[in-house]
């Protein structure tokens, strides 16, 4: 009896340790995102600081419109002159801070991954210089260069060296003439740092006479406020003085900006996992405490309260969430890098020194893992407690009525159709705010199918199970038979690994979707013959280029575009707008008009706009009308509506104006990309490698595609933020995968006898292995199934809105089958403990087992 | 003293044991379950296996079914001595070679009484001989309940499958141990008749462990168990005579 109980125990501790772990990985992430947010946010903090070190005041362009990145564009130099006037300043200087500035490594390609800034500085006096030069010093003449030690090292560059520059003027060399770092701070995050003299850093970044920033240092009877107060009063409406403090907030302030939606983005995840937990723990518990009816009725016939039997279930649940939050939190300390890294993977650097832990971080850690835990034992114990003790001594109780089972039915239709209507009113904006009734609705359609699922098991399993049978015999029909025996523990397993295949196949359908209408619209849109942009996808170029390649022999047309934000009076800030040359623009770009052509596009006036139809709709534009564009320099545009056009995948933004108003956009130096048609007869190719060599000499943070190759490049940086979505959902399937072990483990412990009597009459071990194996993939298939089909409702449903935008739904087949024979190795990876262990049973034991 | 006289060796043994020995735990615990015991199960022979609880009844079926292993001792059945078999091979052996009827949970649930008694069969990839099959299923008489689940049998009808089961491929031998220990008398007349009938009829071999004289009078011989030890072994005649081996004073 006591091997018996040993056994029971162990049974437990495996089934406790499962059950914690599905915790412990939701937690981590939980915990982890809190982590690592909180140290990136301090990273910056401590950059920020010490580059303020020394500065009572700066003077900034006031920001005129919300921008995604809180950039400003310079303003006058002369301002200078107006500050040093002021009554307080003992010293000002004017600053260039570009975060466009590369350094161009030995192949000739600029440094740095994608979304970490390159920041071209200018020298000033030495009190605001935050820099500790571990090698050389400041540089002291217009041919020289300081970088940062990261960089440096990275790159093997000495003292001495030539360092090539891109800015958004010709790329120049520089004598290398000192190494730096900031203060304590070693890493930027992938973020390069190119350090020259104010002349030339005006001239690289295009500035001349202009400023980034004024840094201004009190004299000794003014504080910070009094001297930002009195230079307020003193300057142009244009720009605005903060103080040193106040700048590091609202510098840091951008960043949470994008830290806050990376957070929150984690945090879905983090949520994903948490939910797929739950279906395990209440699973577990709902087995366990099955198991357990006869010895709670017979407590109970012994005079023990319900409450006292849901209490010691609860204190169970209770004990097993706060042990494995604990867990989580410890985890989450070792996965917050582990996100870091996969960033930096992919070529998304943060900086992240030390660890930071909130004491926020390991309350929410602990009380979401706990809760979870303690609401999905809830339940299974209710239930169990409310079996009548007489009955619940008999054996075999069953613990769903059939008026229960007919109710759950009910309640798993109504849900799913409410979680439908949520998703549907969410995402064309009854509901707001919309991504929360998406997520809502979605957890309602998982919780209802859940609910509904036991009822499909039976069939799904015949269906799935057939062919393992005709192939496989006897071990596959009563693997078959096993995973229908309890529809309700193989649905809510099954239903587990349901929740993280849904959103698998939901994102691969939905970026497939996506993909094939960005090439829709770049064969439609663009037709120019090829594509000069940034090599990193997304930064700016210098206007020169477009000088630079029309000079070249076979190049017909050179078109350059200019995407930036701005707001429109009248509706919600930060939208886009493309700036177009309406002379040659038409030769490249074909808009897909609703009313005008493309004439109307070549004859575009500088007070003329044409507009994305469906934006002109939703805020009551329509030809003929004007709207107000405020500019990122505080200007503001009276535009006259001249044409509308469709824009499936904003590509163009809002609308499209005239480049001629590229200054007052702020944007005269810069281009997004640069379209080229070749002259008729000219050799493509020829003409590209001309371009890439002369052009990218001069120029060497452009990269030439055509048609296809920018098509490419699309899908690969869609893929690689795929990439990063699937790395991120496969810890909720790891999670689902914990449920079938646990599942199976539990189910062995229970058919032990039977395990014992198919071992006497002459089964292999291999071949009750195989039982286990078989059960454990049609649980994982019916899991796949219904994943892959919700994923295919979510694409669809979710797509609705864009579907009139021209958004094209297209099904990865390959994929999704793919997915489906993941989804069988997951069920043999699961089954290997539990079968392993079924196999091994001592047969004696096994058969004398109560 | 060896009771293991000639006469009932006479006819080929199809399983026969020698010097087992079967010591369970170690130290003051140490329980020695079977003390040297010999014996031979001649083929086509009903052989009773009795005596008190704690006996080391079971324990000697398991050994002589390779579902435990002599501390020391050999056994051979049908030729093939099971020492050097490993587990895999004990495993086919019982399969092809070997039936089984145990006291209670003889049949899987989830398969019909059809599927439990083709079991074995199926295991070993086989098809099974349609005349057996229809032969014992009218002895078993158990037609109409073919695709019935186990638990809507009775307890008697659950256990002819198991011996139809058992019996289907045509095995060396066939153990069972207390068929009728659970069931009431007219259901153990039914179990103890088929089994009689698969001697008789088919020639099997069947070794029966039973603590109820009454059953044991059903088979060829009675073999008698006190602390591991062969006491008795007389040929069977009636209850009676069974219920007086049995007691202490022909023990002792
Ligand atoms: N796995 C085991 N571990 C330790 N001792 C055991 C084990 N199996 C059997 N024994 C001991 O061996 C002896 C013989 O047991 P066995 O089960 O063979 O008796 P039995 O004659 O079948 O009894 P019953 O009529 O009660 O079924 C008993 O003393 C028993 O306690
Ligand atoms: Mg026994």
């Amino acid at each position: 009896m006591s091997a018996v109980a040993l056994r029971n125990l162990a049974a437990r501790k495996l089934r406790t340790l499962l059950t914690s772990l599905a915790i412990v990985l939701g937690v981590m992430m939980v915990a982890g995102t809190y982590i690592l947010t909180d140290t990136i946010d301090s990273s910056f903090e401590r950059i920020f600081t010490q580059s303020n070190q020394g500065v009572d005041a700066v003077v900034k362009t006031k920001q005129a419109v919300e921008t995604d990145d809180g950039t400003v564009p310079p303003f006058d130099a002369s301002v200078l002159h107006r500050v040093e006037r002021s009554p307080g300043v003992a010293v000002a200087a004017g600053v260039i801070a570009d975060p466009q500035v590369s350094i161009i490594d030995s192949d000739g390609e600029p440094i740095g991954g994608m979304g970490a800034p390159s920041f071209g500085f200018s020298t000033g006096p030495e009190r605001f210089d935050p820099l500790t030069y571990v090698e050389g010093g400041p540089p002291q003449a217009d041919a020289e260069i300081v970088i940062d030690k990261a960089t440096a090292d990275a790159e093997g560059f000495e003292l001495g060296d030539a360092i090539e520059v891109a800015g958004k003027a010709e790329a120049s060399e520089y004598e290398l003439a000192g190494i730096a770092t900031l203060g304590e701070v070693d890493s930027f995050g992938g973020a390069t740092l190119a350090l020259l003299t104010l002349p030339e850093a005006q001239r690289i970044t295009g500035k001349r006479g202009q400023f980034d920033q004024i840094t201004i240092a009190a004299d000794e009877q003014t504080t910070p406020e009094q001297l930002t107060a009195s230079l307020s009063d003193s300057l142009p409406k244009t720009v605005q003085a903060e103080t040193g403090e106040e700048d590091v907030q609202s510098q840091r302030e951008d960043i949470g900006v994008f830290l806050g939606f990376l957070q929150t983005a984690l945090l879905v995840f983090a949520g994903v996992a948490l939910f797929v937990a739950a279906f395990l723990i209440f699973n577990t518990f709902s087995i366990t405490v099955a198991q357990r009816t006869r010895e709670f009725a017979m407590l109970r016939t012994l005079g023990a309260g319900r409450r006292q039997i849901i209490a010691a279930v609860v204190l169970e649940a209770l004990v097993i969430g706060l042990l494995a939050s604990v867990l989580g939190l410890a985890a989450g300390i070792g996965f917050s890098p582990a996100v870091g890294a996969l960033f930096g993977g992919v070529g998304i650097d943060l900086p992240t020194s030390g660890t930071i832990i909130e004491l926020r971080t390991v309350i929410v850690s602990l009380v979401i893992g706990t809760a979870i835990a303690v609401l999905s034992a809830l339940l299974p114990a209710l239930r169990a407690t409310r079996v009548p003790p007489v009955q619940g001594l008999r054996e075999g109780a069953v613990l769903e009525t059939p008026r229960e089972r007919g109710r759950r039915n009910v309640a798993g239709v109504v849900l799913s159709a409410l979680g439908l209507a949520a998703m549907l009113l969410g995402l064309f904006g009854v509901l707001s705010p919309g991504e929360l009734w998406l997520g809502i609705g979605a957890i309602a359609v998982f919780i209802g199918v859940a609910l509904l699922s036991p009822r499909l098991v039976t069939p799904m399993a015949s269906v799935i199970g057939r062919p393992l049978e005709r192939l496989r015999g006897i071990p596959g029909r009563i693997a078959r038979e096993n995973a229908i025996r309890n529809p309700g523990r193989t649905a809510v397993t099954a239903a587990a690994l349901m929740i993280g295949l849904a959103l698998v196949s939901f994102v691969a359908i939905f970026a497939s979707g996506l993909r094939s209408s960005i090439e829709g619209a770049i064969d439609k849109t663009i037709v120019g013959d090829l594509f000069i942009a940034n090599s990193d996808g997304f930064s700016d170029i210098p206007v020169g280029v477009t000088d630079a390649v029309a000079e070249i022999d076979g190049v017909a047309t050179v078109s350059p575009t200019r995407y930036t934000q701005n707001e429109v009076e009248g509706t919600e800030g930060g939208g886009y707008l493309t700036l177009v040359d309406p002379e040659t623009a038409p030769d490249v770009l074909t808009l897909d008009w609703e009313q005008g052509s493309q004439e109307v596009l070549g004859e575009l006036g500088a007070s003329e706009a044409v507009i994305d139809e469906k934006w002109g709709t939703d805020n009551g534009f329509s030809v003929g009308d004007e709207f107000t564009a405020r500019t990122v320099s505080g200007e503001e545009l009276e535009l006259t509506v001249s044409g509308t056009f469709t824009d499936t995948t904003d590509y163009i933004g809002d609308y499209a104006a005239s480049d001629a108003n590229a200054a007052a956009y702020g944007e005269e130096r810069n281009a997004t990309s640069v379209l080229v048609n070749l002259a008729a007869g000219s050799d493509a190719a020829a003409v590209r490698s001309e371009i890439e060599a002369a052009v990218g000499e001069r120029f060497p943070t452009i990269e030439t595609q055509d048609q296809q190759q920018l098509k490419d490049s699309i899908g690969e940086q869609l893929n690689t933020l795929l990439g990063v979505v699937y790395a991120l959902l496969f810890l909720a399937v790891i999670v689902s995968l914990f449920g079938i072990v646990n599942t199976l483990a539990l189910s062995i412990h229970e058919r032990t006898r039977e395990l014992g009597l198919l071992r006497a009459v002459g089964t292999s071990r291999s071949q009750v292995r195989r039982i286990v194996r078989y059960e454990a993939v049609i649980t994982a298939l019916i899991g796949a199934v219904l994943g892959l089909a919700l994923g295919v409702v979510f694409a669809v449903v979710v797509s609705r809105p864009l579907a009139d935008e021209g958004f094209v739904l297209s099904i990865p087949v390959p994929t999704l089958i793919a997915l489906l024979a993941l989804a069988v190795l997951a069920g043999v990876l699961a089954a290997i403990g539990p079968a392993r262990r079924a196999s091994r049973l001592d047969v004696l034991q096994a058969l004398s087992y109560e | 003293m060896n009771p293991l006289s000639a006469d009932h060796t006479n006819s080929a043994a199809i399983v026969s044991a020698r010097g087992l020995r079967r010591d369970f735990g170690e130290g003051e615990a140490a329980v020695r379950a079977l003390d040297d015991v010999s014996v031979d199960l001649p083929k086509g022979r009903f052989t009773a296996i009795m005596g008190p609880s704690g006996s080391g009844k079971s324990t000697l079926m398991h050994v002589l079914a390779g579902l435990d292993r002599p501390t020391a001792g050999t056994i051979t059945i049908d030729g093939t001595e099971l020492g050097p078999l490993n587990d895999a091979e004990l495993t086919r052996l019982r399969r092809d070679k070997l039936g089984f009827v145990f006291q209670f949970f003889n049949l899987l649930p989830v398969l019909t009484a059809e599927e439990n008694i083709l079991l074995p069969l199926k295991l070993a990839g086989r098809e099974a001989d349609q005349e057996r099959k229809s032969t014992l299923i009218d002895a078993v008489g158990l037609g109409d309940r073919l695709s019935h689940r186990p638990a809507e049998l009775s307890g008697g009808q659950q256990q002819r499958v198991a011996i139809a089961r058992a019996l289907l491929s045509e095995p060396a031998v066939v153990f069972a141990d207390e068929p009728t220990g659970n069931l009431d008398t007219t259901s153990s007349g039914e179990v103890l008749a088929l089994l009689r009938r698969a001697v008789d009829e088919f020639g099997q071999t069947v070794a029966m462990v039973t603590h109820d004289p009454q059953a044991a009078a059903s088979a060829d011989r009675v073999l008698v168990l006190v602390d591991g030890r062969i006491v008795s072994d007389e040929p069977a005649r009636d209850a009676d005579q069974v219920q007086s081996l049995m007691r202490p004073s022909a023990i002792s």
